[in-house]
């Protein structure tokens, strides 16, 4: 049978094969990626979208979790300082109920409360970072302003709003209480409490101030119980960052599954396309070297 | 009898035909690079004998014909795969270039709708912050840039292979115009009996490059061939070219003509149909999505926004500039309506401390927002349909080349020049030469002999 006379054709074709393949490889161990272009896995490639996207929202619910981290923080600790105040006020409160007080004792305990009171206007107007912390969502409203024609002496310009962010694929977190819920609702008034108490103790009948006393321990600790809502917002983000940072650990192990190279493999394939490219090369250069012309003189 | 003049012709008959053989012989070994030739046969046949009763001599050797040796089949064959392999190669070099807009990186559609949604959650933790909402313009106006950078660049690109359109009926009409020609050269040698070896070589040769841009039927007659489209436009009949024409349509893009009939949706093969298969259909599907992408997202962000409120509490208003209810042109056209970060709607009350709009707007990165699918979805969809479309038509084109490759390994095998082959021919004919020169050497001496014996009796 007659063969093929020119064998050059192939072997360049095989020539141009294998130094694809070496193109390739190369490029797969430069990037460590094996899909660079969607051809090269057009499944993968979907899969590495979709993986980028979510990689990229974990790592911003870890940034949107630092920022109401500090907001809540800031809340919490606000609120102890509201806690403390008010366990001030019930100690003022015990020592003004007193018979024994003089009405000159009586009225530097007045002026106390009052110091008392108007601390804690400025505790429930915090702000951070520009925004009332306990104005519900009117956040550019100073939540309370002093008025003494009302019977707690203050009056609540926020609203009752709160906040829920998104923090993960299914989780969301409200971030705040308005100051409505926390220091002027029912059941439990801060500031009426307090005006109650400096108006007993105005009054001097050791009733009403025991009475007074009482409404601001109550006060307390209804404050106190809201402080949980906060410790338990903390609690969630933490274990929300622990979570992200797992998940984002996940996707990193799924993107590598999806479209990291296999450099093993890749290296391994390079060399054995390196040796059959120079074997094809040397075929080249032997191949016609002889044929019967070379033999007849 | 026989005469020893008789003798000296046989003699002399072989001593030319040897030659013409050599001739042939040489002209292959010439010809052993030549793209195209097909290796020549010298055709000996012995010449007519001379009848003297009874006996019947042989009156030497005559060099009938030179025939070149080719496989019609064959020829046919790796016309038909040369269109498939054109087809294949205009298709894969439009789509890897298509495909490389998908390709991840800082500016892609992927990553710009991910970073617009990233920037609403980080407003969402404050949003009355004008920095926060200057960030989700900003992250709005890119992801508008995304979609217009890669609808133009395939807008671009589609005008790039209209070019190539153009120049491949040109190509087209260069080679049937060579076809005709040779045609006609060749009827004229075969009309008076000479062989038109090389012609023919030349005019396969023209078909095999015809083929490689058009899908054409050859159908041969008497001395000369009628090429068609696969419809049956004629391209070449006889010694007549039939010119294609490119015409401007409505969309810019040129479609193609034979005798004022548009025939472009007819051509499916070779690189003029790949040609017309990426800008026709393969190109204007994506453009399609991404337009359904583009608009799916700007609408249901601007009715989102419409049911919340801006920082002044007003109501909210359209964040994109509303795209064609057509959707046509919706990705290169899509661009931000608003420059004031505060007419973000990120509130639900009115108030500017409500998140609840930038929640909802936040909520549409998962929502079912495009033909029932997130943005992100459909966009890793639109990745894979491009690189899957890229992937198989290189596979077919590796498959299309081996097939090539082995029509024209067997080609080669049946009409290609071998250098031994034509040595050992040499050899034989030098030989073959040589031994008719004995022969009249041997008659001269002969001639000698029986001139001298006259001078003798003389």
């Amino acid at each position: 049978m007659r063969i093929n006379p020119d064998p050059y054709p192939d072997i360049l074709s095989s020539v141009e094969q294998t130094q694809q393949q070496i193109y390739t490889d190369e490029q797969q161990i430069a990037s460590g990626q094996s899909v660079n272009v969607p051809s090269d896995n057009p499944a993968a490639a979907a899969v590495l979208v979709q993986n980028a996207d979510q990689t990229s929202q974990a790592d911003q619910f870890q940034r949107s979790i630092g920022s109401v981290q500090g907001e809540i923080q800031s809340a919490d600790s606000t609120l102890n300082s509201v806690v403390e105040s008010l366990q001030q006020a019930i100690s003022l409160g015990v020592e003004g109920a007193n018979g024994t007080v003089n009405a000159e004792d009586r009225q530097a305990i007045i002026t106390q409360l009052q110091g008392i009171q108007s601390q804690l206007l400025n505790l429930a107007n915090l702000t951070y970072q520009g925004n009332y912390v306990f104005a519900g969502t009117a956040t550019q409203t100073v939540p309370y302003v002093l008025n003494p024609s009302s019977s707690s002496g203050v009056t609540y310009q926020g609203n009752s709003g709160t906040n829920s962010v998104t923090l993960g694929n299914h989780f969301s977190l409200q971030t705040n209480l308005p100051g409505s819920q926390l220091f002027s609702g029912s059941p439990s008034n801060v500031f009426q409490s307090i005006q109650d108490l400096i108006n007993g103790l105005e009054g001097g009948d050791a009733t009403i101030i025991s009475s007074a006393v009482s409404e601001v321990s109550n006060a307390l600790n209804y404050v106190d119980g809201q402080r949980v809502f906060y410790g338990n917002a903390l609690n969630q983000l933490t274990s929300q960052q622990t979570y992200l940072s797992s998940e984002t650990t996940e996707l990193a192990q799924q993107a590598n599954t999806a479209g990291g190279a296999d450099l093993t493999a890749v290296i391994t394939n390079l060399t054995a396309s390196q040796t059959s490219l120079q074997a094809a090369l040397e075929a080249v250069g032997q191949t016609g070297q002889i044929d019967l012309f070379s033999f007849l003189r | 009898m026989s005469s020893l003049n008789a003798s000296l012709a046989t003699a002399l008959s072989g001593l030319i035909s040897e030659q013409g053989a050599m001739a042939t012989t040489t002209n292959n070994v010439a010809n052993a690079n030549t793209p195209g030739y097909s290796r020549q046969v010298p055709v000996l046949v012995s010449s007519d004998p001379t009848v003297v009763d009874p006996l019947t001599f042989g009156s030497g050797v005559t060099l009938q014909s030179i025939e070149s040796i080719r496989d019609p089949i064959l020829e046919s064959q790796i016309q038909q795969e040369t269109q498939t392999n054109g087809q294949l190669n205009s298709l894969v070099s439009a789509l890897q270039q298509t495909q490389v807009n998908f390709t991840s990186s800082t500016g892609d559609i992927g990553t710009a709708i991910t970073n617009f949604f990233d920037s609403v959650n980080q407003l969402s933790t404050n949003p009355s912050d004008l920095s926060l909402r200057q960030d989700v313009l900003t992250a709005a106006g890119n992801l508008a840039t995304a979609f217009n950078t890669t609808s133009n660049n395939l807008t671009a690109q589609t005008a790039n292979i209209d070019q190539n359109v153009v120049q491949s009926v040109g190509q087209i009409n260069t080679l049937t115009q060579q076809i005709a020609q040779l045609n006609g050269q060749i009827s004229n040698l075969q009309n008076v009996g000479e062989s038109a070896g090389s012609f023919i070589d030349q005019r396969t040769q023209a078909i095999d490059q015809l083929s490689n841009l058009v899908d054409v039927s050859v159908i041969p007659s008497d001395n000369t061939l009628t090429l068609t489209t696969g419809n049956g436009t004629p391209l070449v009949i006889g010694q007549t070219a039939f010119q294609l024409q490119t015409q401007p349509i409505l969309s810019g893009l040129h479609d193609v003509y034979a005798q004022g009939t548009d025939i472009t949706s007819s051509i499916v093969s070779g690189e003029l149909g790949g040609q017309l298969q990426a800008r026709d259909q393969q190109i204007p599907a994506i453009q399609t999505q991404l337009n359904t992408l583009a608009a799916g997202l700007a609408n249901a962000v601007n009715t989102v926004q419409a049911g919340g409120f801006d920082l002044n509490g007003v109501q909210g208003t359209n964040l994109f500039n509303p795209p064609p209810v057509s959707g046509v042109g919706a990705a290169a056209s899509l661009s931000v309506a608003i420059t004031d970060p505060s007419l973000i709607a990120a509130s639900s009350d009115g108030t500017p401390g409500s998140n609840g709009n930038a929640e909802a707007l936040y909520a549409l990165n998962s929502g079912a927002v495009v033909s029932g699918e997130s943005p992100t979805d459909y966009y890793s969809g639109i990745v894979f349909n491009v690189g899957n479309a890229t992937s198989n038509v290189t596979a077919e084109q590796t498959a299309s080349n081996l097939v090539l490759q082995q029509l024209n390994d067997q080609n080669s095998a049946v009409s290609g020049v071998s250098l031994d082959e034509e040595a050992a021919n040499l050899v034989q004919y030098q030989q073959a030469y040589s031994a008719s020169a004995q022969v009249i050497t041997a008659i001269n001496d002969m001639m000698y002999a029986v001139v001298n014996m006259a001078t003798l009796t003389g």
